[in-house]
């Protein structure tokens, strides 16, 4: 193993467990945010450390310490397993975590003649790691529910239960109907089969050339994932809090980030498998680096563009009306911020001029790219996860029956008949 | 069955029902249309940005925190009837009575206390009072302490609330 392998190695998992974990508290707040504006309210935007309140995000890390020093209550009525009703929220936050370690996050680097993955384990069965790893996380759902001795969270871990099972079977027809149509199992050679075009303009994405299976994959992930509108293991009108009835303080905040955690993972899935991973539309990874320097200038023009809209829209949302009299500090943080943004715009100019005109590598060339698909990674998954939000606060919760009616008889025969055509096209066409 | 019994026909159930999407789309449509318009102008969102902005919309009719009114001459209008006491649902107030000397009345409270944190606002006292004596028009919402002692108001305090709505003396005693 070389030093590159190693440090690549590292730099992939430090990068994993980041954007896993980091993600929790602005997707919390995303969501509080997101579900305020969509209300036509403010949300919480006072929250600050030393005056910076970076649009509210602090609150997330101060509803970390409150939930951290609240009294560990533990009903008295558990006697037995009790270890287990504690591990269950483990469970299931680990489970979810550990799936989201199977994506690659850039293409695979070649440094001095050795591939390298941009993925956290680096696995080229990424497709089975993440259904077997992501389905553990009901297990722990299970256990919380049953081992909480209470009838609303044995029914809320029945529900969940019975929900993954009906909607695993129609992930799995259609997360296979994608392996045959890319001819894998591994994330990252699906994500380089979708860099082709498809006809000359459209982006070779999942959702253009299997549109049911790519709706199938998604309704079945918003299911596993618990989010709306199938959350019916906690629907708080019928069965109080469900399967976290009995939970209190950091063992609900467990299953809470939990939640989120598989949230990001299952974007990261949909984007992987459907809308083409890290790429960008009709960019493949040897279009990049080929044309490196168009791609740098493109870049350098690219950055600044972005900035000065994103400074417009802070200067203009980081204030408070003009009827008030006092701005809360938001002055001071909005030039502070300004300054850092532009200086951080320098930076990047400085280092984009560095690579491709003053001292033009392979290697460097190579890192850049990586680097860019790291970020527009990021920034679709994030796009993703606000999806999933704006989702949550439009549609209303389905009724169980309901739930199961979907399943078992719309999705499942849908995304069997959908891997049928599939197979038939792809030995027929040979594709 | 009754002839007044009306049965309405179910909407049937076309395709488009069935697929869910198109209504999905239609309802995505209008949450992503607030979450963008807002997202673009955050100060055009109609929200009292409390504590800086405060309510202006408080009417005289308002039950905020409760005052003794005055005389003319400025001696308290309370006449120690306990009919406020006698009214309240929570038992929170509590009077002593005393004679008055000076010849104006015959009774005056020696003390008046009312526990707010037992106060369930429901205005009982001020409909019960004879005098006109105990008014809830200071158009105060919002009360803070550091402990449970600072709540209990006692007469000093409440004779010296003022009325938000111009009725500054008892409308009952002259």
């Amino acid at each position: 193993m070389s030093t590159a392998s190693i440090f690549v190695a590292l730099i992939s998992f430090i990068l994993g467990a980041l954007l896993a974990l980091l993600t929790i508290p602005v997707l919390v707040w995303l969501e509080r945010r997101i579900a305020s504006l969509i209300q036509d309210r403010v949300g919480p935007n006072r929250t600050n450390i030393f005056g910076f309140r970076l649009g509210g995000v602090v609150q997330s890390f101060a509803d970390v310490v409150k939930l951290l020093l609240k009294e560990e209550y533990y009903p008295s009525h558990i006697k037995m397993g009790r270890w287990l009703f504690m591990l269950a929220p483990v469970i299931t936050f680990v489970a979810a975590f550990l799936a989201f370690m199977a994506i690659p996050f850039a293409d695979t680097l070649l440094i001095d003649g050795e591939l390298l993955r941009v993925q956290a384990l680096p696995i080229d069965f990424g497709v089975f790691w993440y259904l077997s790893i992501g389905a553990v996380g009901v297990l722990g759902v299970i256990f919380g529910g049953y081992l909480s001795h209470n009838k609303y969270a044995l029914l809320g871990a029945a529900r969940a239960g019975s929900m993954v099972i009906s909607y695993e079977l129609a992930l799995g027809l259609s997360v296979l109907s994608f392996v045959l149509l890319y001819d894998t199992v591994d994330f990252n050679a699906m994500v380089i089969w979708q860099s082709q075009t498809l006809f000359g303009s459209l982006p070779a994405w999942g959702i253009f050339i299997q549109p049911l299976a790519s709706i199938i994959l998604i309704v079945a992930l918003f299911a596993e994932t618990n989010r709306n509108p199938f959350t019916v293991a906690e629907g708080e009108s019928e069965i109080v809090a469900g399967y976290m009835t009995e939970h209190t303080a950091m063992k609900f905040a467990m299953y809470f980030m939990g939640e989120y955690v598989a949230m990001n993972t299952a974007s990261a899935v949909i984007i992987t498998v459907v809308f083409g991973g890290y790429q960008l539309p009709w960019v493949s990874t040897a279009m990049l680096l080929e044309n490196f320097t168009t791609f740098t200038v493109t870049l350098m023009m690219g950055v600044p563009i972005f900035l000065f809209i994103f400074i417009k829209w802070m200067r203009k949302n980081n204030r408070v009306k003009e009827t008030l009299s006092s701005d809360g500090g938001r002055n001071f943080e909005t030039k502070v911020l300004t300054t850092a943004l532009v200086l951080m715009g320098l930076f990047i100019e400085m280092l984009l001029l560095y690579v491709s005109f003053i001292a033009p590598s392979d290697l460097g060339a190579t890192l850049t790219v990586a680097i860019f698909q790291v970020i527009t990674f990021v920034i679709k998954l994030m796009m993703f996860n606000i999806f999933f939000i704006i989702i949550r606060w439009t549609l209303p919760r389905f009724r169980y029956d309901q739930v199961q009616k979907l399943g078992w008889v719309y999705l499942l025969p849908l995304a069997l008949f959908n891997l049928f055509i599939t197979a038939i096209i792809v030995v027929g066409v040979g594709l | 069955m009754s002839h007044n019994i009306k049965i309405t026909a179910r909407p049937e159930r076309t395709l488009k029902h069935n697929l869910y999407l198109p209504a999905i789309y239609a309802g995505f449509k209008v949450t992503f249309k607030h979450f963008f318009t807002n997202l673009n102008d955050i100060n055009a969102v109609e929200t009292l940005r409390y504590p800086e902005e405060q309510p202006t919309d408080i009417s005289s009719r308002y039950r905020g925190l409760h005052r003794l009114t005055h005389r003319e001459d400025g001696t308290e209008a309370c006449v120690a009837c306990f009919m406020c006491a006698t009214a309240c649902p929570s038992n929170c107030i509590f009077i002593e009575a005393q004679e008055r000397e000076d010849g104006v009345d015959e009774k005056r409270p020696k003390s008046f206390f009312i526990d707010t944190l037992e106060c369930v606002f429901c205005g009982y006292c001020v409909e019960a009072c004879p005098c006109d004596a105990i008014r809830m028009d200071t158009g105060i919402f919002s009360l803070t302490g550091d402990k449970r002692e600072d709540f209990v108001m006692d007469k000093e305090m409440l004779l010296s609330h003022k009325g938000a709505f111009g009725e500054e003396v008892s409308c009952a005693r002259g």
